[in-house]
């Protein structure tokens, strides 16, 4: 019972992860950019799904339909005026820039938001389906896990089916050879990083009904969805959500049979362990690096 | 001509201090007004400032100097020196944290100004026989003996520990479970938690499944209403929650009913105890800052008109030393008396509260002298 328990809330937890690795991987596929502002983008969405319940009583889960388009454009609008300046510089200056604008964000939102955390109070906040057996799935987390599942799938047949996806995926696979086969390289750079930042802006939106709402809250986030996209493989999308679900999972089977207090090194040893085996990412493709 | 005047303002400059200092009494003050525990150290101010007014109605004037620490140790050092060296106050009230204020006690004796302790809650403060230190709080082990004394009538058998992994939450828990074995209380379940995580289910998980009679929980801010949250999720029903964190006495919390109701925490004050003054102290600060008054608000005050009133007769530092350790008081903090017993010195033995949340409000339900409601137990959901 505590190891079904354990599976379930590891699995839901981890789909959410996922989410958040994923727009990071989308990113650095089509880029090879490392976005580190990728966590403050995702406390901006959790502040969109706060601002849109408490100011116009739209339900946090409704108010995505909002909150992806205003990401998308604003992700695209970043994209074109910072990230494309440095996108054919060294590593060094765009972990710099996106340091730099991640800072920016969360100091902005900590003057205007004050270090004092909201929580969302939803009438589902703190329900759950009780499955015979004394297994408690909840309703909040259960939610965020079906939208994360409908969100990968659509996207999935996006890059799979769609021209625009195609041309992406091109991109991403040799940024040279698509620019060459009359692919709009820069354009595509604006639309993934469009993208990558309505999928943390969701995956952000997601979290606030079950975690709270604080200025500082992406910089954990940042962490892990670095960890999972480099463990799925950096730049695969399907290796992002595999990523997430197993950090996910793991955290929960460490805490329940470790202890919580132990649930990060778990966590960071296995992260090393599979990187010893498979440098690349359990997705990667080899020597992607070059 | 340019020159004269020049001299002549600064002539008025340095005498005008020596013209204010003869009167009123000199006080110190040394507070956190920035840095991370600024949210708190406002409260500290709030409650000072009426403290200052209410004095002054009763034609005491008082000249105090505020001095910020920032909420670091070594600020609050340099601000007790440049007070009792360069202002020559006779008595300092502050600082809030438990770091600065025991590093200042630490030299209180070497400068023989009294140092007054509103709200640190380290024990260490008051137990190193220092003579200029003063405490009016109550120091951190009584959180969890209070708490465990209001539900000791109840014969609970098992107790299991929820707290975070920081130095606040392990020692909180390490007196505790001294108190608990006291109590003859069973430890079935002790989880520590990292802060800030999404999922606590697989810890509450386990806890629920050694199924104890009482929960004691320590937590911050907003840990609190995750954590649960996440407990009635899976269903986590103990006969009681005892929530002696920062976390469990916050109005945020309370007003979360759906998880607030029937929990039980420890408090140094609360607005509805019969202590005299505290109620008309909680109305007039709501009516002049717009927000309930916090523990920390009502030690501020009750700090200062001690010290105010005492020094305002001794005149001098030694005297004032001596008018405390040989005086008693009773206002908004219940009787104060700062004693010496169990290891400590100039310790006020502050009876603590005990609150239960009701409908999102905070009720007194322990010691029953200083309460109008009581008690429920077990806990229903």
């Amino acid at each position: 019972m505590l190891f079904l328990q354990a599976l379930l809330s590891g699995i839901m937890t981890g789909g959410v992860y996922a989410l958040a690795g994923i727009g990071m991987s989308l990113v650095f596929g089509v880029m090879n950019i490392s976005n580190f502002a990728h966590g403050d983008l995702m406390m901006l969405g959790m502040y969109l799904a706060y601002f849109a319940f408490t100011l116009l009583h739209i339900d946090p889960y409704l108010s995505l339909i909002l909150i992806m388009p205003i990401a998308f454009l604003f992700g695209f609008l970043m994209e074109k005026v910072f990230i494309s300046r440095v996108i054919s510089h060294p590593h060094q200056n765009q972990i710099l820039l996106t340091v730099g604008l991640g800072l920016i964000m969360s100091n902005t939102a900590l003057l205007a938001f004050t270090s004092d955390p909201k929580i969302l109070t939803t009438s589902y906040s703190s329900s759950a389906f009780n499955i015979p057996g004394g297994i408690y799935l909840s309703v909040p987390l259960l939610i965020s896990f079906f939208i994360t599942c409908g969100i990968t799938a659509i996207l999935s047949l996006f890059l799979l089916k769609t021209s625009t996806g195609m041309a992406l995926r091109a991109t991403s696979q040799n940024r040279e050879a698509a620019q060459l086969m009359g692919i709009n390289v820069a354009k595509m750079s604006a639309i993934a990083f469009g993208i990558g930042t309505a999928l943390a802006a969701t995956a952000g939106a997601l979290i606030a009904p079950i975690y709270y709402i604080h200025p500082l809250a992406g910089h954990s986030f940042l962490l892990k969805a670095f960890t999972i996209s480099v463990l799925g493989g950096l730049g695969s999308v399907a290796g992002a959500g595999v990523g997430g679900l197993i950090i996910g999972v793991v955290e929960s089977m460490s805490s329940t049979y470790i202890s919580s207090d132990w649930k990060d090194v778990v966590v960071f040893v296995l992260f090393l362990a599979i990187l010893l085996l498979r440098p690349q990412g359990l997705f990667g493709k080899k020597g992607g690096e070059s | 001509m340019k020159k004269k005047f020049v001299l002549l303002v600064a002539a008025v400059l340095l005498a005008f201090p020596l013209l204010t200092s003869a009167a009123p009494i000199k006080i110190g003050f040394i507070n956190s007004i920035t840095g991370k525990e600024a949210q708190i150290g406002e409260n500290l101010t709030n409650g000072i400032a009426m403290a200052i007014e209410d004095l002054k109605a009763k034609g005491i004037q008082v000249d105090l100097v505020k001095e910020d620490d920032g909420g670091d140790p070594k600020n609050a050092l340099a601000a007790y020196e440049k007070l009792v060296t360069r202002d020559g106050v006779i008595g300092v009230v502050g600082p809030y944290t438990s770091g600065c204020a025991n590093v200042v006690a630490s030299r209180a004796d070497q400068y023989k100004v009294p140092l007054l302790v509103p709200a640190a809650a380290k024990e260490e403060i008051t137990m190193k026989g220092y003579k200029n230190v003063f405490r009016l709080n109550a120091p951190a082990n009584v959180y969890s003996s209070v708490l465990m004394k209001a539900v000791a009538p109840y014969k609970p058998k098992t107790i299991a520990y929820v707290y975070a992994a920081t130095d606040f939450g392990v020692s909180t828990v390490k007196t505790a479970q001294e108190n608990a074995a006291k109590m003859g209380l069973k430890e079935v379940a002790n989880e520590k938690y990292q802060q800030g995580q999404l999922d606590y289910r697989a810890s509450l998980a386990k806890v629920k499944a050694a199924n104890p009679d009482l929960v004691f929980l320590v937590s911050y801010d907003a840990d609190a209403i995750l954590l649960m949250r996440q407990a009635r999720e899976i269903g986590l029903t103990p006969k009681a929650f005892l929530g002696a964190g920062a976390g469990y006495t916050t109005a945020q919390f309370a007003q979360q009913t759906e998880i607030s109701n029937l929990v039980i925490s420890a408090t140094q004050w609360t607005d509805d105890v019969n202590w005299p003054g505290a109620a008309s102290f909680a109305l007039r600060y709501k009516a002049k800052y717009a927000k309930d008054p916090s523990y920390h608000a009502a030690c501020a005050y009750e700090a200062m008109r001690i010290m105010v009133i005492t020094a305002s007769t001794a005149k001098t530092s030694v005297k004032l030393q001596a008018a405390l350790k040989a005086g008693s008081w009773n206002g908004i903090m219940g009787p104060v008396q700062f004693a010496d017993y169990g290891g400590f010195t100039n310790q006020n033995n502050h009876s603590m509260l005990v609150q239960q949340i009701s409908g999102a409000s905070y009720e007194t339900v322990y010691p029953a002298q200083f309460s109008k409601k009581k008690l429920i137990y077990p806990f229903k959901r």
